[in-house]
């Protein structure tokens, strides 16, 4: 039914579905489609769950429009009103256009970010062929742990959002090239257009404006550089060029600046002047008057460098600092563009005072402070110096025993003669050698490698994915552990369950199997020890609580 | 091979050369007088480091690396990136043999961003190869300082209370273009009780004294590579625990080596936890480290247990930490000429030349500066207590 607060965006009448004559109405979350003369609708739609839209091509005499949704199952509208049929199925499409965007964001994002991850790591997409698809675990529990895992540590995610600085070079890196024939390159990147938005906005209004419609962005950027705008002889003549206006702009924001002054209350602006001392150490030999009227061409260029340079130092700035709606703190050397002249009176003593003492105090010639170290407090030292004791009275010989059996065997040692014919027989001296060649009883450490070649590489392979499937299980049952709330108990009982049906499903057959090929080795042992484990930590935090109730 | 003839002249002759004459050369250079002063600040940090004091043994240490256009420069051989990141190669495996309950990660800045090359881990074999690969980044803009630590600070904010949290910074630029005030950044910083220090290598910045100074950390400029490579080394040593560092009780596990063969009764071969990932390298074996909690297998050690999540160590690597624990006494120095004895080390047999020598108190061996530095830096005790105590 349609809920009666609902938008209605578009009503398009003699829509056809199924072959039934009726109404279609566009709301703002989801379309609908009522037949003729009822009140309710018999299709509707979120566009949340519509992945796309299609429409026939322009020749076909049907005028019909498609949605297909993420289930794969797609609904057809076919457009029958005989004068304005197109006009309306283009009306509803390009809503539709508007709209669907908007949603499929939402639904779409989680399910490639799942898609993204299967692809990427094999070793995912066996746990969850394992885990999941055998129904060991639900499909909820496994993304619920994965993606809650993987969301402390998101790498490329987190990579995009970072936010870039605007370096105050950047007009001069962009560093044109001859191309041989008289005439210049630019190299752009995306960086470089962003800085160029960010620091001066006019650029970037003129460009929403004019591209796509009027001019492509190379044309665009063409007209940027060879505008007088970007160089530095910036002589308004008042061209038909789109960038004058951005000059005019540029020209007010900088008189505006000036206005505001400066927070520091130890400069004072206006005072700033070139003087000279004598000829050579100043400009030149006879002092310019300041009056406009006697200022030559070169003055004028310089004062308009100067200018520009203040004005594009004072803007890159300004766009860095212009993210924050909280005023520079007063201990901070930030630049002018910030506070307003309302405040400046009021912060204007303790900023005086801090910038005093900044001038007056040189961290660098004082003596070095050092953090406070914390003593270290040790106790009973001889502990360290052996392992720990037993509390128990054991067999123990001393130091003193050791030093006297030793002096002991010296002393009967020196009267010892070999006798080799009556030391070993023959037979005994063999086997023992036997037994120490490699190979023989004593000597089993070699044979470590063989145990990879008597077992096939296929049971092998089919061995570690158990193994990962039941760490990835393992892994969340300990982590229950120590449990405090009573989501955790519950978490830990479904866990044990979760992993008793794990053994049942998955460990049993695999044993089964290697058993029908004679393969003698306990390979399933090992794990059966660590769900024993398991068990018996499970069993024990059982038998605790019981005893805590009662 | 052809080290060894000038490392007899350093022996014998070279640093008397340069400290004794302690004035300019002809050309003006202050060569000697600086290689003094670098010498002076070697023994006072030998003498200083003397007290009991609390140190931060878990750490969780970040490098971040510079790769602006700036390392491209050539005055470390072969360029600056190649050089450093051979350094840091020989820091990472000497960090991680001192501090083996330790972390590191490594993050890279350049082009006004940065990004992570290796996530915190405990494994040295993974920042090595990660380290190989990164000479052949391409090194081109400008190093973000704000970006680099925001992407450490996002990792070590987690970290428990009793770890210390670190940040070491290369930065060889002299600019750094942020996106916000990175004043903030340091309050952000001290709040978050995280040291950052800086080795430059260019000169100095005042914003890395700042950032140094507030957050507690160091900051140095090198002169050349062998004074880069110490003063990487200095890091290695676990810093002192501040005040407010909380400290508790970690829970470890000491398993035991099993090791078995085809012929015992309960043989059974298992498949090592921290192999299953890569694609080479799992194999089934019989023994190996077992868990005592959970029972999952490991190969090597020092581990954190992935499926249940305890640290497993050797008592070795505990052991490691002992002489801070108990630091050798600082030897007392005396000038050469009030020895009565011959006039020659203890240690090394070698001709005393210097100028002062160094006693140990309490068995009253001589030693010369070379030896009294290895044995306060590597050996951690005194071969004369050590040979006087063993006769019975």
């Amino acid at each position: 039914m349609a809920a009666l607060s609902e938008e209605v965006l578009l009503v398009v009448k003699k829509v056809r579905q199924k072959k039934q004559d009726g109404t279609l109405y566009l709301m703002a979350e989801r379309i609908a489609w009522g037949p003729e003369g009822k009140d309710r609708f018999t299709v509707s739609h979120l566009y949340a769950d519509t992945r796309c839209q299609k429409i026939s091509p322009d020749g076909k005499s049907k005028i019909q429009l498609q949605l297909v949704l993420h289930t794969g199952e797609s609904t057809t509208f076919h457009f029958s009103n005989d004068s304005s049929a197109l006009k309306d199925r283009d009306a509803a499409k390009e809503l539709l256009q508007q709209l669907l965007p908007k949603f499929k964001k939402k639904a779409n994002k989680e399910l490639e970010e799942k898609n993204r991850m299967l692809q990427e790591d094999p070793v995912l997409f066996q746990l969850y062929k394992d885990l999941v698809v055998s129904q060991v675990i639900s499909a909820d529990e496994f993304w619920a742990n994965r993606l809650g895992d993987t969301n402390h540590a998101d790498p490329s995610s987190s990579n995009n959002k970072q936010e870039v600085g605007i370096s105050g070079a950047f007009l001069a890196d962009i560093r044109p090239q001859t191309d041989g024939c008289n005439g210049l390159r630019y190299n752009l990147t995306a960086d470089i257009i962003e800085s160029i938005f960010r620091t001066y906005p006019t650029v970037k209004e003129k460009y929403c404006e004019n591209v796509p419609h009027n001019l492509t962005e190379k044309e665009f950027w063409t007209r940027f550089f060879q505008s007088h705008y970007f160089h530095r002889d910036r002589i308004n003549t008042g061209t038909q060029d789109i960038f004058s206006e951005c000059a005019k702009q540029d020209e007010k924001g900088l008189k505006s600046m000036v206005v505001q002054g400066v927070k520091n209350p130890l400069v004072d602006l206006l005072m700033l002047e070139d003087k000279t001392l004598d000829e050579g150490y100043g400009i030149y030999a006879t002092l310019p008057s300041t009056s406009n009227s006697n200022r030559s061409v070169k003055e004028s260029s310089n004062s308009a460098i100067i200018k520009r340079f203040n004005h594009h130092s004072a803007m890159v700035l300004a766009a860095g600092a212009g993210k924050r709606e909280t005023p520079a703190d007063q201990a901070s050397e930030t630049s002018s563009t910030d506070g307003n002249s309302r405040d400046s009176d009021f912060f204007q003593p303790a900023v005086k005072k801090v910038k005093l003492k900044e001038a007056i105090e040189y961290e660098d010639l004082q003596r070095e402070n050092r953090p406070k170290t914390v003593a270290l407090n040790l106790k009973k030292l001889d502990r360290y110096a052996h392992g720990p004791v037993p509390l128990q009275s054991q067999q123990y010989t001393t130091s003193q025993d050791i030093i006297n059996s030793v002096n002991y065997i010296q002393h009967e040692m020196v009267n010892y003669k070999p006798n080799l014919t009556q030391v070993l027989s023959s037979t005994t001296a063999s086997s023992a050698i036997a037994a120490l060649s490699s190979g023989g009883v004593l000597m089993q450490a070699a044979t470590q490698q063989a145990i990879n070649q008597m077992i096939p590489s296929e049971v092998q392979g089919e061995l570690k994915h158990l193994y990962a499937a039941a760490g990835e299980l393992l892994r969340h049952f300990w982590s229950c552990f120590p449990v405090n709330t009573p989501f955790m108990e519950e978490k830990v009982t479904k866990m044990k369950s979760n992993l008793e049906r794990f053994q049942m499903t998955k460990l049993c057959p695999f044993q089964e199997k290697i058993q029908r090929q004679y393969l003698s080795t306990n390979l399933t042992g090992h794990l059966e020890q660590m769900l024993q484990t398991a068990y018996s930590k499970f069993h024990i935090w059982q038998t605790r609580r019981m005893l805590r109730k009662t | 091979m052809d080290e060894e003839p000038e490392r007899t002249k350093r022996w014998e002759g070279g640093y008397e050369r340069t400290w004794e004459v302690l004035k300019e050369d002809e050309s003006g250079s202050l060569k000697a007088s600086v290689e003094e002063i670098l010498f002076q600040s070697k023994r006072k940090r030998v003498t200083e480091s003397h007290g009991q004091v609390r140190l931060g043994m878990m750490r969780h240490l970040h490098l971040v690396v510079d790769c602006s256009r700036s390392m491209e420069d050539k005055d470390l051989k072969p360029n600056r990136l190649t050089s450093s990141l051979k350094l840091i190669e020989s820091f990472v495996k000497e960090y991680f043999d001192q501090n083996p309950i330790s972390q590191l990660g490594i993050i890279t800045t350049k082009n006004k961003r940065a990004e992570k090359l290796t996530d915190l881990a405990g494994n040295p074999k993974k920042h090595i190869v990660a380290l190989k690969k990164a000479v052949n980044t391409v090194c081109v803009g400008e190093p973000s300082l704000y970006n680099s630590l925001n992407l450490a600070i996002q990792t070590l904010k987690h970290m428990p209370g009793h770890t210390s949290r670190e940040i070491l910074v290369i930065l060889s630029s002299l600019t750094t273009c942020d996106p916000a005030n990175i004043c903030e950044l340091i309050k952000t910083l001290k709040a978050l009780k995280v040291r950052v220090s800086v080795i430059g290598l260019s000169a100095e910045v005042r914003v890395c004294t700042v950032l140094t100074r507030e957050t507690g950390g160091s900051y140095h400029v090198i002169l050349d590579e062998s004074h880069f490579k110490e003063l990487l080394m200095l890091h290695v040593k676990p810093p002192p625990a501040g005040s407010s560092s909380e400290c508790s009780l970690i829970r470890m596990g000491f398993p035991q080596h099993i090791i078995a063969s085809l012929t015992d009764q309960d043989a059974r071969p298992s498949f090592s936890m921290s192999h299953l990932d890569s694609s080479s390298g799992a194999q089934l074996s019989l023994g190996g480290y077992f868990c005592p909690q959970c029972h999952s297998k490991y190969t090597e050690l020092p581990v954190e247990c992935k499926v249940c999540g305890l640290t497993l160590v050797s008592a070795p690597h505990l052991a490691r930490s002992f002489h801070h624990l108990f630091p050798l006494q600082a030897f007392t120095e005396s000038p050469t000429q009030q020895l009565q004895t011959d006039r020659f080390c203890q240690a090394c047999q070698g001709e005393l030349k210097d100028k002062s020598v160094f006693v140990c108190p309490s068995c009253c061996s001589v030693f010369c500066v070379d030896c009294d530095l290895f044995i306060h830096d590597m050996l951690h005790c005194c071969p004369g207590c050590m040979h006087s105590q063993s006769a019975p």
